[in-house]
């Protein structure tokens, strides 16, 4: 098991960091952060085949088929349906009292048949659920059965027992699985090329690489892999927009961009009608490398270098000043290319409005919660703006999550309250004790704003009492200036009058 | 086969081999599929049997919009607001439902808390007991609560862990009631089963367990299958107290447990939903003997006659000259209100496909605005319901079972109504195919029940059809031939 995954997975439950440099030093002893030690009060995370499902809306002509009960998919698509604002279907084997008795076999076979006859789908990716997986259906098998002779035909099986982990495994499972069953060893070219990703490189000696005569004026091809994570569909967009600003042809793992923002132009898709091909899914082991932005998702690109050589980069979601400028330069890197002049403008003007907004930002405390690696990207942003994030919150058990927020803490000297694996009851504990003034996080944490009476900035997943939630926007330079103004907007609503006095 | 070879196939088949609907214009593969559940469908006429074949399971991979048992008993029991609503299975069963359901409180908040035992891989391996116990005893702590449900998913059934037991051990421990759902979700396709569960549960360990004698009251009744979405309840309690009734409990919206645990003493019970509560109605009846008259507060017509026919049962004078002054007054007042959205609606075609209840109850409603119901279906209906939408509908109107994503998508597209009213998962489909939505199912935010429901009914009926965005949606861009800017300049200005 690769090591960062193995991190992830051992988790911890509920703990906190008060003396950062302390609890830095004692690694592994982690202290209960509120009353409660065996019941979930208030969820925050889901289970793991939601996640792998949103990795499967943004492949092109995807159906997602949950090996289950009918409630797994139909509460699923409940939820997707009211985040996104869009047309979600997926599909379900509605396991019923007979057939757990004998296997899921007959059922998973049927809907298969179904799926392929009506919804005439490009791909179909197969989750398991908690029940399917207790029962121990053999769903490789039982799809090796169903595709008999029609090899070709891309039906792929992701384990995803819903107890274990969270949403974020889920999607993480979902990648690898897609890669690792469509990706074909005989189709590798361009083998000599991948030297580009030097292993000089992955130890982040940026200027070591770019001033290295030997990667100047060679004409690379530079496409390249991309893991951008849990993200919104405008997230996605921005950082393709990025890349294609940086001339550089990638594919993205996986494109939600447009299949969960879709227009109204007078077409009906059951199944996503854009999105990464399975063409490109085969191709990136074609490519230069991977670049993963999210620590929680990385195990295709891990299975990628591991099996083709296509090396794998980790960097963090590119939120904020400091995290959007190692992208860029990542790319530039990568690429061998100038930064343009318009990302230099964008970033400038980013730079500007954090200075000018400074003195309404600066020690602000903020509570942030939501999926691990959106937490960890918003974090290092408030941090930067001068804020000072009090809470940090997500639902999914890991240790690189708070390593990460550990880092920062020592960074800019802050007292930080980590919650890895803790829901929002814990959440709500330690808002109170900490006076929170700022608060984000997903619809679900709406009632504990109002009830405190602390403004509240809706990010992540869900967001069902506010329109566009697939157009938050926190990535990149021109995104992230907009969510500067929006939360130094808020504060500003909150603690000072019309006039711009501050609040006595 | 291949889309080419589909291309080929079109037009082949018409509906003269005696399918009912005539897809014809499609690929052979969606025909098949939508001629197979043929069936499912019907059209109401006169002397027929007119009813769809129903509660059959749904066809792996269709899409189905059927949820669990699970599902059919949370809906029935969350909306008790003083107890804790435990789910005792993997965090997803309880993530992905907890706080969906949009039944308002007016005290107690706790039924809007999520509460899980977040079964983990070693609780499948070694059994969840020692886990749901642990659990149980804390929010038993933090909480106090009057009850607390336990609700069973799949995996509790697959593992065997014994909900009964621990249940009757932690009541011991805590002296609290502590009651077992045994709601797997697998257990049926059908999620009325879950329906039945949660009645087992409210008639087993809540109904008739206080026997602290309410008010001495000559009429009293309780509301079953009322579950206070967007606060219908608040739409009809009053018109009951008006009547001089005293509503000694509902089930379950809006309800406390001892409220709940007192609703034996009363006289009658009325039925809202009667798709989930005919079944705890007729147990009080058999067990308490308390009869039951089915009710409807949906449409103008329907209040008025279902407050007849509760003074008609308590057959007393006074009452029934209140009642029928109360009608007068009401009438009067919603018939001035709606008549700006009545004209915007009249004529209106309707396409209703709900989970149950609402495929029969809101028809009158709908006519009451000469709005027609050309199609109305259910996810979930028994022959009984069938049964009753049959009686309902007018002739020519279109009855659908369980039909999935694809065949409601053609459904829609050949019967073009103006409006379809269902629920959130169906809701953008049918914006996206340019078809005015309204929903009616668990995330309503308006109060449609009732005389004074019925304007905010018509009200939300015009919002839905009557913007100018509809007027957009067939509209696309064209293509410019003449440089108009050169047009400009050439003109003699």
């Amino acid at each position: 098991m690769p090591k960062s995954e193995k991190n992830f997975q051992e988790g911890c439950g509920g703990f906190f960091i008060k003396d950062v440099e302390n609890s830095l030093s004692q690694k592994g002893m982690f202290l209960s952060s509120t009353d409660k030690k065996f019941a979930v009060i208030n969820p925050a995370r889901m289970c793991q085949p939601l996640g792998a499902v949103q990795a499967l809306l943004g492949v092109k002509g995807a159906m997602p088929l949950i090996h289950g009960s009918q409630g797994c998919s139909t509460y699923m698509r409940f939820q997707l349906c009211r985040h996104f604002r869009e047309p979600i279907n997926i599909s379900s084997t509605s396991m019923s009292e007979s057939t757990v008795v004998y296997g899921g076999e007959k059922n998973l076979i049927k809907a298969l048949d179904t799926i392929t006859r009506q919804y005439e789908p490009e791909l179909i990716g197969v989750t398991s659920s908690c029940l399917t997986e207790t029962i121990g259906d053999d769903m490789d098998l039982i799809i090796r059965n169903f595709l008999k002779d029609n090899n070709d035909f891309p039906v792929i099986p992701i384990s995803t027992p819903s107890y274990a982990g969270s949403h974020v495994e889920g999607y993480n499972h979902a990648l690898r699985a897609l890669v690792e069953k469509l990706v074909n060893p005989t189709s590798v070219h361009y083998s000599e090329e991948k030297s580009t990703f030097e292993s000089s490189y992955i130890d982040n000696k940026l200027n070591n690489l770019r001033r290295d005569p030997k990667y100047v004026n060679k004409n690379y091809n530079v496409k390249i892999n991309l893991i951008t994570g849990l993200i919104s569909p405008s997230d996605v967009f921005t950082i393709k927009d990025l890349l294609q600003e940086m001339e550089l042809e990638s594919i993205i793992l996986t494109d939600t961009s447009q299949s969960l923002h879709s227009p109204l132009n007078g077409e009906i898709n059951f199944l996503p009608s854009q999105g990464t091909t399975i063409a490109q899914i085969k191709d990136t082991i074609n490519s230069r490398g991977t670049i993963c932005l999210s620590r929680h998702a990385d195990s295709a690109g891990v299975f990628l270098e591991k099996n083709f050589g296509v090396k794998l980069i980790n960097i963090p979601l590119p939120v904020g000043l400091s995290a959007t400028d190692q992208f860029v330069e990542t790319l530039s890197a990568v690429g061998n290319k100038e930064i343009p002049e318009n990302i230099k403008l964008e970033r400038g003007q980013l730079l500007d409005a954090m200075v000018d907004a400074h003195a309404y930002n600066y020690k602000r405390r903020v509570a942030i919660y939501g999926e691990p690696d959106m937490v960890i990207g918003l974090t290092r942003f408030l941090s930067e703006l001068g804020m000072h994030p009090v809470v940090v919150c997500t639902g999914t058990q890991s240790n690189i999550f708070r390593d990460e927020i550990g880092v920062m803490a020592l960074e800019y000297g802050h007292d930080i309250h980590i919650i890895s694996g803790g829901d929002l009851y814990d959440l709500q504990q330690k808002i109170v004790e900490e006076d929170v003034e700022l608060l984000l996080g997903n619809s679900y944490s709406a009632r504990i704003a109002s009830e405190k009476n602390i403004p509240l900035i809706r990010v992540g997943f869900p967001v069902f009492d506010r329109i566009g939630a697939q157009r938050i926007n926190i990535t990149g330079y021109r995104a992230g200036l907009n969510f500067l103004d929006k939360v130094t907007n808020t504060i500003m609503e909150r603690y000072y009058d019309p006039g711009i006095q501050e609040k006595i | 086969m291949t889309k080419e070879q589909h291309k080929k196939a079109d037009n082949t088949k018409n509906s003269e081999n005696g399918s009912i609907l005539d897809f014809s214009p499609l690929p052979d593969s969606i025909i098949d599929a939508l001629e197979s559940r043929e069936k499912h469908r019907c059209f109401k006429k006169e002397g027929k049997q007119s009813t769809p074949d129903c509660n059959k399971s749904s066809i792996p991979g269709a899409v189905t919009q059927r949820s669990c048992v699970y599902g059919g008993a949370r809906v029935v029991l969350m909306p008790i607001t003083d107890a804790v609503h435990l789910v005792h299975g993997p965090i997803g069963c309880a993530a992905c439902t907890w706080d969906i359901r949009g039944s308002l409180s007016s005290s107690s908040k706790l039924y809007k808390t999520g509460f899980s035992t977040n079964l983990q891989e070693k609780d499948i391996v070694f059994g969840g007991e020692t886990k749901l116990m642990d659990v149980l005893l804390e929010i038993n702590r933090i909480y106090h609560p009057p009850a607390i449900f336990v609700y069973a998913t799949c995996v509790v059934g697959i593992i065997g862990d014994d909900l009964k037991k621990v249940c009757e051990l932690a009541q011991k421990k805590t002296s609290t009631r502590i009651i077992p759902v045994q709601s797997e979700g697998f257990r049926s396709f059908n999620k009325s089963l879950g329906h039945q569960l949660a009645g087992d549960a409210l008639l087993d360990y809540v109904i008739g367990s206080s026997h602290e004698t309410t008010l001495n009251h000559p009429f009293t009744l309780n509301i079953v299958g009322e579950f206070n979405v967007a606060g219908d309840l608040w739409g009809i309690k009053p018109l009951l107290e008006k009547m001089g009734i005293h509503v000694l409990s509902t089930l379950t919206g809006d309800s406390r447990v001892e409220e709940i645990a007192r609703s034996h003493q009363a006289h009658l019970n009325i039925v809202q939903c009667q798709k989930s509560s005919n079944y705890i109605a007729r147990q009080m009846e058999k067990k308490y003997d308390i009869p039951y008259l089915k009710v409807n507060f949906f449409g103008i017509d329907d209040t008025a006659s279902s407050l007849r026919d509760i003074a008609r049962f308590f057959n007393d004078h006074g009452m029934l000259k209140k009642t029928e002054q109360l009608i007068k007054e009401e009438i009067n007042k919603v018939e001035d209100a709606i008549k700006p959205y009545h004209d915007a609606l009249k004529g209106k075609k309707v396409a209703v496909y709900v989970g149950g209840n609402k495929a029969w109850s809101l028809i009158r409603a709908f006519e009451e605005l000469e709005m027609e119901v050309i199609m109305t279906g259910t996810q979930n209906g028994l022959p009984e319901d069938y049964q009753k939408i049959r009686d309902t509908v007018k002739e020519g109107t279109l009855i659908v079972d369980d039909s999935p994503v694809m065949e409601l998508y053609h459904l829609l597209k050949k019967y073009k109504p103006d409006l379809v009213i269902s629920g959130a998962k169906e809701k953008y489909m049918a914006l996206k195919m340019g078809i005015p939505f309204c929903e009616f199912n668990h995330d309503r935010i308006t109060s449609f029940s009732g005389f004074r429901g019925y304007i905010n009914f018509a009200k939300n009926l015009d919002q839905a059809v009557s913007s100018p965005v509809w007027n957009y949606t067939e509209k696309k861009l064209k293509n410019g031939r003449i440089n108009q800017f050169n047009e400009v300049k050439n003109a003699k200005i």
